[in-house]
Formats: C-alpha cells, structure tokens, sequence
C-alpha cells in the first residue's frame, strides 16, 4: 500500500464523528425564504445553498476531494425528513448503544431555536405520523415499515450518463426540455438546472480552494494542482480520464447524499462503467496500474467517509453506519458471457490491502466464472474483511426478468444496501419498504391473535395452539393471520410513498434515473423505468424450526400436549426446561439437510411472496420479496415471546435471512447450502443473504482456497442467490471485547455489511461470537 | 442392493482432510487394534454402546425415571452409568431431552448409507466423494464392500482410512472398488507394534507390500501418526521409510502431525486417556525435522498439506 493511502487512512480513522447540523440551517433559511413554491422548487433551493455554502475541506495527500462535511464521518441532521426523534435522542446520541455520535452543546441549542420551530409538524416524520401513526403503530409489533424519517436511498444511479454528460450536459437537457414542456412539469425541469449550477459551483469551489491550499505549501502542491484542474474540468465537461471519471463519480454520491441524506446510493458495476476510460488512458500511457490503484483507494477511502445518522431504534435494526456503497465486479456481459477484467481484480486489490467496512464489495458469480477471479476473491475472503460477499447470476438473473425486467437490463444487474439486487440507473426499487416478522405472525396464531409479551389483542382470534384438531388446521389458522397483516401492511406502505411524494422530491437524484427526464417526472412520483418495492420476511429458519417442533412433537408423536406447550409459551418455558431441551434437540432443525424441516419454510416463503404479487405499489410496480436481516433479527426477536423451537422470549431470532439459527446447523456447511437450495429463487428478488463463519486455518494451504472454490463453484449451481463470510477467530472476538482500543480496525460482517466491531452494541457482538463456525482443518 | 449392514458411529460431512476435495465420510465402528492414543475410543467395539456427554447434561433426571434395572445411578448429583447392566437402553436414550445421552452408532443399509452420502453430490461434482474410515472399515467386511461397490456404481470417487489388519482377501476385493487408499504404518519393530497397539504388524506389512505392488500403488498413501514418545522417533519413521522405499521408490507417504482433540472423547466413554498430559501440536520445526529423516531414508513423495 502506497504511503499516501497509510498516511490518509490513518486520519480518517482518527477522526471523531459529530453531529452536524450545518445543512439543516441552510435548509431552514431556505424554506423560510422560499415559502410559497413547490417542494420540488424549495428542495432544488436548499440543495443549490447547500452547494454553495457548506464549509468544505481536503487533505494535500487525496487524489480524489469531496465530502457533504468538512469533516469525515459526520452524521446530518436532515430536518425535512426526521426532526422529533432527533429533538428526543440529542442528548443521548452520544452515549446510545449502538452507532454513537458526538455532539456540540451549542449545536444543540441551536437546533432547538432555530431548526426545530421550523420543521414540527412539516418534516416527513411528523406528516406521515399525523396520516398514518395509528394505522403503522397497530401492526408495528409484526410489521416494520421503513423510510418514515429519511428519504429513500438504496438506488443504483445512471453512472455511465452522468460521466457521459455531467452537470453541463444534464443543466442543457432540462433546458431543453424546458423549452416545450407542460406547464405542471416546469419545476421539475427548474429544479434541474438549478441544481445543477450549484453541482458546477461546488467542484469550482474544491478547485479554488485546492489552488489555494497548493499556494501555502510547496508539499503535495502538485497533487493539489492536479485535482484542482480535474474539478474545474468536471465542472464545464464531462470526465475524459479515468483519473476525473473517478472524482466525478464520487461528487455525484456525495450530492446524492447531499440531496437526500439516505441510505445507500451504489455505483453498481464499476468495472464495467469505467472500463473504458480505464483502457484508454492505459493505451495512451497516462496510467498504470499502480498509478490506477492508488487512484482507487483514495476512493475506497472517501467510501467510508459518509456515514448516516439514524435513530435511535433504527440503528438497532441497521447497526454499524451502514452507508451501502455497493460495487459488484465480475457477473456476465450484454451476451450473457462471462464477464471481468483488471479493474475487476484492482478493486478487489484494494479490499484486501484496506480492509475498511466500504465499499460493500460484491463478486457476481456464475456458471462460467473464470478461475483466476475467482480465486482472487476467496484470496480476498481470507484475508478476513469479510468481503467480497458472493452473488449468483445463476439464481438471480432469470427471476428478475420474471419481474418485468427486461433480459439486458436483468444481465446487468447490481447490488444496492447490502444485498439487494436492482438494475443499474432506471429503478427505484424501493428495496426496503417494510420487514414482516412471520414468527410474530405465528406467535399470534398460536395464542388467540394476543401478543405472549403484552396480552395485548394484535390481531384476529382464529383460535390456539389447544384448540387446533390438525397441523393442517392449524397452518390454515396461521395462513389467515399471515393474509391478515399482509392486508394491513399494504396501505402504511402505500402512506410512506405518498408523504414521501409531498415533501421530498428529489431533483438531483430524478436527473440520473432512467425515463425521468423524459417523463418530466420525479423519481419519487414513479418517474423511473422501474418501479418496485421490496419486503422482506423474518426469519424462515424460526418459522420452519417452530413448526416442525410442533408438526412432529404435537401432532406426529404426540409427545408434548398442545395445552402443556401453550403454557409453556406463555410462561417462557419457566418450569419446563425439560420440554424446551425436547423441543431443541430431539426435532431436527432447518439447515442440516432435512427436506420436511426445510420445505416448511420454504413453503411459507413462497406464499408470503406469492401473497405480496397480488398487491400494485403507489408507483404502479410490484411488491416481491427478500430474505435478510441485516441487524434486525435482534430487535425483531425482542418482540416475539418464547417460541416452539425452544427459543426463550424475546432472544434473537436466526442472523442473514437464509441462514440457520446459529448453532443449529450441525451437519456442516453443504447441508446448509442443501438447506437454503430448498428455498426458491423467486422469493428473494429482492435479496437474499447467507452468512457462513470460517476460521481462516480453512485457507492456510492452496488445496484449502482449492476446495473453498469448488465449495463456491456449487453454491451456483445450487442457485443460491447470496452468500457471504467472516473469517475470523473466535479469540480475535473475544480480545476484541476486552480491548477495543486495539482491535478499532476489526471488521465483521454484521449482515449484508461489514462494520467495525468494536463500534457495535455488546448484544450483538456476543451474537456474532455465537455463531456457528466451521473449522475442519 | 444386498442385504448387508453396517455399524456406523458418525458421518462428518464437508470432511476436507480426508482426500480430494470435498467429501463425507463414513465411520465404521469396531476395531481389531487398541492404539493407546486411539482418535476414535468410540470406535473401538463393535457394538453400540451409550455415550454420555455431561456438559450436555440438564441433570433433569429424566434418564433416572426411565431405568428399570439401576443402569443409571445418581451419585453426589452426578449421573453414573452402569453399561453393564440388561437395561432398556433404548427407553433411556429416549429420554434424554438434551442427547446429553446418545448411542455411538446406528445400523444403516447399504441403500440408507449411499442415500446419506449422494446427499452432497452436488459438491462431488466438482471434486470430491465418500471416505470409510474407522474404527477399522475391514472389520465388517461383507458390508464394507458392498458400501464400496454402491457408489462404485454411482460414480462416486471412493477413499479408505484402514489399518491394514486384515485378511488380505478382503483387501484384494475391495480394491477395484477404490480411488484412494490411505494405510497406516504406525510402528515398524514389530514388538513396539504390539505394545502400542495390542496386535502383531507382520499382516500389515504385508498388505503395505500387497497395496504398493498392486496397479493401485499410485493411489496409496502410507501414513504415520506422530503419538509423542510412541511412534515419534527418529528410529521409528527411518525404519519404516526403508521399508516403504524398498517395496516401491516412488511411494507416497505421509507423517501426520500429533492430534490432542482425541482426549475429550475418552471422558464421555468413561475410559482414560494414555496421556495424562496431553502434548501440544508438534510445531513446524520438529515436523520439518521428522520430514527430513524420511527424505533421507530414500522417501520421495512426501506429502505435506
């Protein structure tokens, strides 16, 4: 690694993270000055001030400049979207337990005379609570909707066009348009090229201030100049180097975030988007490798320098700032042939020399992946980052164009977030709509729709575990309440849209999105190619363990009486320790290989998506499904009693979303894999996640990284959608625990992300200490 | 599909150090040798017996309730097994909620067995298969080959962990049958052999004689087990590595380096261990310096993972 790289990895690191309220004063001001227009106009307004205003800064070592803060890791506060929590939480931020941040004594005085009076009553959060709050809070403890209090992230941008065009060019489209177009689509196209000239504005202002770093010092002046010009050039025309390609790139993310303050925009494939510019600087000797490597670690690092502030309970449910910068490299080309090429190999080049928790590094396998890439990444995988995480065209591609999703575009498609899949620069996926917590659902089937925590009557009395004659009459019972929740979900879904419609369109965001210029429509109104939104159920390993448990020692063996296990449910196994052993280990569980057990849950997963197809989002897309967690699986467990799997009262349920509950799969990592290959593909569209542990002694030998290859090469054909690693000693956890301070740059994958470790909440690094491991050599 | 059985008491998937790629293997129970520092004690008989695993344990008693003929005891709040005696095994096995008590083996077919196995085919696509190890596989050997000749049949690639205490008729079938053939050589002075093992090595070493000039010699590999102070000297890998070199030069041998995992097992059989101390792993210098004494008693395929 080069020195420049060390030097400035070390400070990113050594910086602490703030609460900024800067944006949210520009912000305001704005909206105050610009009372009476559309939001889509006081939107544009407030970024265009922000652009122009915001206190910026660089380092003489980066190549590449940009953030949304002057300093790094900072978290907004975003008042259009979420006030009322942050007015509750901002005395505790910094000591929550989980995803900590500091905060000024004066910015919180501040932000109470001059930010809060604004918003209360305005901000997303508060109008979608003053429509919607009964109808959300009725089913919250089985359904929990998202995007209530931020804007909308998970999209892949149109890179290729933005790097093709750049502000210049999309200022001059909007004109155009402009130019001809209906009265009710001006502010659209206004709002673009307002935009836009504060984007142009704010590489100018990098450019000037680079120049005038460079006139103080003589060291790294060079570097400086260069970057300086780079800017300026992105700011009349479009990236011509690969050099300026990349720093055009990361303005357009750090914008994005601007805009909207979400989680996760992705760059997609990357080494396909800048292959070309790339090449030609290669043949015209302006790069080599090294020079293009150290070029994209200084990308790397700007990655994991936006984080994103959430609430309180929302970082219990995304623990770890996940930002979601996802780059996925291999996969097939437009011919569907096997598709990689240096860049491919220098990103992954750049994971494992870094080993931060950004990007969120994905290999795209598929049948005829070729070997050398291959190997890379499980080189890469070894080193212990837990990335690259894995995906399979193989189980992927075709089930996308099962969606409407045409056949080019579902080649090409790319990860968002942690794992979900979307096409690349034409989609609001709307990937993370609502998480449906089946285990509740069963919980309230067993127990006359009451919740076992509350007593509390969440749902319709279909009967009990003592009053159903037959599994069968009792998988009917559990069907209607699955219905039942689905049909309650829909419309709090269907309120999060519209509200989002109303307060937060997004200009900047809409001009890099396939068919919204032309439409003259927002992204957030539908104005995408594609328009889906995404559930995801939790957690089929509890669902198929719990009804096994019940199926074989209830109804098959008779061993266990219905009315001794409901009992035993509603007092959390307190004197039936015996039972609970029982229902633990003499029923076999999902994950080793037992097609009953397995086909239990695959088949709820499959009428939970099957049930969400006959529902149309307020776009006018499809709902579909997917399978993870990412941290939710605690905080979803708190809210369900004990369970007939032998799980105690409000314990986690199974970590990912694919995986067993951690230390139930016991027959090793191919029946897991055998397992999960029960679950079909068209229930996790929207994505699915598999986490494996290895120790890394697994990878010592090369007939180690051989066999963990061909481990990999089944995976496809199995056509598993996702699955991912850490490689990581126990010890290495443990010591990590007792000393923090020498373990800051550990990383693990919580869920479909990597996260420092030490930065997680104790529960959940004892979860990941829990998990199970496969240790053969 | 024969009507033969076997007597298995584990099958370890994902098993990767058992051969090419990735593979199952099959532990066959009941062993003619007693090796002191034996890996698997509860392979040893051949017929099944109760295991119990006390940091399983609950202490619920449940197994005190289900005994009719005092082959469970509670001693100073402790669980005492008495295999001995003519209990309903199976109804105390039953009991057990946490399978704190289990049986060391089950009785499978042949058709069970391949059933078990072709369940990761999908892995041995690419490279890999079963493995018969023990116990000592030969020691059921109707059903051994029967196993063999099975996924013979299947194509599945087949390996065997053996002793090579066995009639050497037995070996002569079995071998068309098989892919891969690991043999122990543990001790080469045949009195050592005996001590530490309980029977005479002379059939052993002429099955190592019969397998290196067998059309499967490229397929053998001869193993050593380094069990500190027993088969790990000096002397001991010399002698057997001019053994080896002088029935067939080109012979693929391997030194295996001391396993400690065994000792917890000897504690749910009630048995003890040959070690009071267990020694540590040999580090890379002392293997390096095992290797180097088979390299100069004339080995040339040494094999190091």
């Amino acid at each position: 690694m080069e020195n420049r790289i060390q030097i400035l990895k070390d400070k990113m690191l050594s910086q602490p993270r703030y609460v900024s309220i800067e944006q949210a004063l520009i912000i305001t001001r704005t909206y105050k000055e610009h009372e009476g227009e559309s939001a889509q106009m006081k939107r544009a307004y407030a970024l265009y001030n922000a652009l122009n205003e915001l206190e910026i800064g660089i380092e003489p070592e980066e190549l590449i400049v940009g953030n949304r803060t002057k300093g790094v890791r900072y978290g907004v506060v975003f008042p259009e979207s979420g006030i009322s929590w942050v007015d509750k939480e901002l005395e505790t931020i910094d000591s929550r337990p989980q995803d900590r941040f500091l905060v000024r004594p004066e910015d919180i005085e501040t932000f109470r005379k001059e930010i809060l009076p604004y918003w209360k009553g305005k901000s997303l959060e508060d109008v979608l609570r003053q429509r919607a709050g009964e109808k959300i809070d009725a089913i919250s403890k089985v359904v929990k909707i998202n995007q209530k209090d931020h804007a909308q992230g998970h999209i892949c941008p149109n890179v290729a066009e933005w790097l093709e065009k750049g502000p210049q060019g999309l200022k001059e489209e909007a004109l155009h348009h402009l130019e001809t177009c209906a009265s009710d689509k001006q502010d659209f196209y206004r709002s673009i090229v307002l935009i836009m000239e504060g984007v142009q504005n704010f590489m100018m202002r990098y450019h000037d201030l680079l120049l005038k770093e460079a006139a103080k010092t003589s060291q790294h002046a060079s570097t400086m100049k260069k970057v300086a010009e780079i800017c300026a050039n992105l700011s009349r025309r479009p990236a011509q180097t690969f050099h300026e390609a990349i720093q055009s790139m990361w303005f357009l993310f750090v914008i994005l975030h601007m805009e909207s303050n979400a989680s996760s925009f992705s760059p997609g494939r990357l080494d396909k988007t800048l292959y070309p510019y790339y090449k030609k600087d290669k043949e015209e000797l302006l790069i080599n490798d090294q020079e293009a490597l150290e070029i994209i670690e200084c990308l790397w690092l700007k990655f994991n320098q936006i984080v994103y502030l959430r609430n309180k309970n929302s970082a219990k449910y995304f623990a770890g700032f996940p930002i979601g910068f996802n780059i996925a490299v291999g996969g097939v080309d437009e011919n569907g042939q096997d598709f990689s090429n240096e860049l491919s190999h220098l990103f992954l080049t750049a994971q494992e020399e870094l080993g931060l928790p950004q990007p969120n590094l994905s290999v795209r396998l598929h049948e005829h992946t070729n070997e050398e890439l291959l190997r890379h990444a499980v080189k890469v995988v070894s080193k212990g980052s837990g990335m690259p995480q894995f995906f399979n065209d193989k189980a992927i591609v075709h089930e996308l164009e099962k969606l409407g999703i045409s056949h080019k575009d579902a080649l090409d498609y790319a990860i968002v977030g942690c794992v979900e899949l979307t096409t690349q620069g034409n989609n609001l996926g709307w990937s993370d709509a609502a998480m449906f917590n089946m285990n509740k659902v069963l919980e309230l089937t067993l127990n006359h729709g009451k919740c076992l925590l509350t007593g509390q009557q969440l749902g319709p009395d279909l009967g009990s575990l003592s009053t159903y004659q037959s599994f069968d009459a009792l998988q009917e019972a559990f069907k209607q309440m699955m219905l039942y929740f689905i049909d309650k979900m829909i419309p709090c879904c269907e309120e999060v849209e519209k509200a989002h419609i109303d307060i937060l369109p997004t200009g900047f965001l809409s001009s890099v999105i396939d068919d919204c210029m032309e439409k003259g429509l927002d992204v957030t109104k539908g104005g995408a190619h594609y328009n889906l939104s995404g559930i995801q159920m939790i957690q089929v390993a509890n669902l198929a363990d719990s009804l096994a448990a019940i199926k074989q020692m209830v109804y098959d063996e008779k061993r266990i009486e219905p009315q001794a296990l409901e009992h035993a449910l509603q007092t959390n196994f307190e004197h039936d320790e015996v039972m609970r052993q029982m229902l633990l280990n003499r029923v076999p569980k999902y994950g080793n290989d037992v097609e009953w057990v397995d086909e239990l849950g695959a088949k709820w997963a499959q009428f939970f998506r099957d049930t969400l197809r006959n529902y149309t989002n307020y776009r006018g897309g499809i709902y579909h499904s997917g399978m993870y967690t990412v941290s939710a699986h605690v905080p979803m467990g708190q809210n369900v009693g004990a369970s007939a799997d032998g799980r105690l009262s409000q314990t986690p349920l199974a970590d990912g979303g694919l995986s067993a509950v951690y230390g139930r799969d016991l027959k090793g990592p191919t029946a897991v894999l055998k397992s999960v290959s029960r679950l079909k593909d068209d229930c996790t569209t929207n994505g699915g996640l598999l986490n494996m542990k290895f120790l890394p002694e697994f990878f010592a030998t090369e007939s180690g990284i051989q066999k963990f290859c061909n481990f990999l090469r089944t995976f496809v054909d199995l056509e598993i959608p996702h699955i991912q690693f850490n490689v990581v000693r126990r010890e290495d956890l443990l010591a990590a625990q007792k000393h923090p301070e020498q373990y800051s740059s550990l990383t693990v994958r919580v869920a479909g992300y990597t996260a420092y470790f030490t930065e997680l909440a104790g529960d959940l690094q004892n979860e990941i200490i829990a998990r199970t491991s496969y240790d053969n050599i | 599909m024969t009507t033969s059985k076997l007597r298995v008491f584990d099958i370890k998937r994902f098993s990767t150090h058992d051969g090419i790629g990735i593979r199952t293997t099959v532990f066959l129970k009941g062993c003619p040798l007693r090796c002191k520092w034996c890996q698997n004690p509860e392979g040893l008989l051949p017929t099944a017996q109760v295991l119990y695993m006390e940091n399983k344990c609950i202490h619920c008693l449940s197994c005190l309730n289900a005994s009719k003929k005092q082959g469970i005891e509670v001693k100073d709040g402790k669980i005492c097994l008495h295999r001995e005696k003519k209990e309903d095994w199976n109804a105390i096995v039953d009991a057990c909620p946490t399978r704190a008590l289990q049986f060391d083996s089950k009785e499978y077919t042949i058709e069970q067995l391949v059933t078990e196995i072709k369940k990761d085919e999908a892995f041995f696509k690419r490279e890999g298969g079963v493995t018969v190890s023990g116990g000592e596989p030969f020691l059921q050997p109707e059903g051994l080959l029967a196993l063999l000749k099975a996924c013979h049949e299947e194509k599945i690639h087949t390996a065997i962990e053996t002793s090579l205490f066995t009639d050497s008729q037995w070996l002569e079938k079995a071998l068309p049958y098989l892919d891969q053939i690991y043999a122990d050589c543990k001790l080469f002075d045949a009195k050592e052999h005996k001590k530490y093992t309980g029977v005479d090595n002379t059939l052993i070493l002429k099955n190592i004689q019969l397998l290196l000039q067998s059309d499967k010699k490229e397929h053998v590999i001869i193993r050593t087990p380094l069990i500190p102070t027993m088969t790990a000297t000096k002397e001991n890998i010399a002698a057997i590595s001019k053994f080896l070199v002088s029935v067939y030069p080109d012979v693929h041998y391997e030194i295996l380096n001391y396993n400690p995992l065994a000792q917890s097992k000897y504690a749910y059989l009630d048995m003890d261990f040959c070690f009071k101390e267990n020694p540590k792993l040999y580090t890379k210098e002392v293997m390096e310096s095992f290797y180097s004494v088979a390299k100069e008693n004339g080995i040339r395929n040494l094999v190091i993972e």
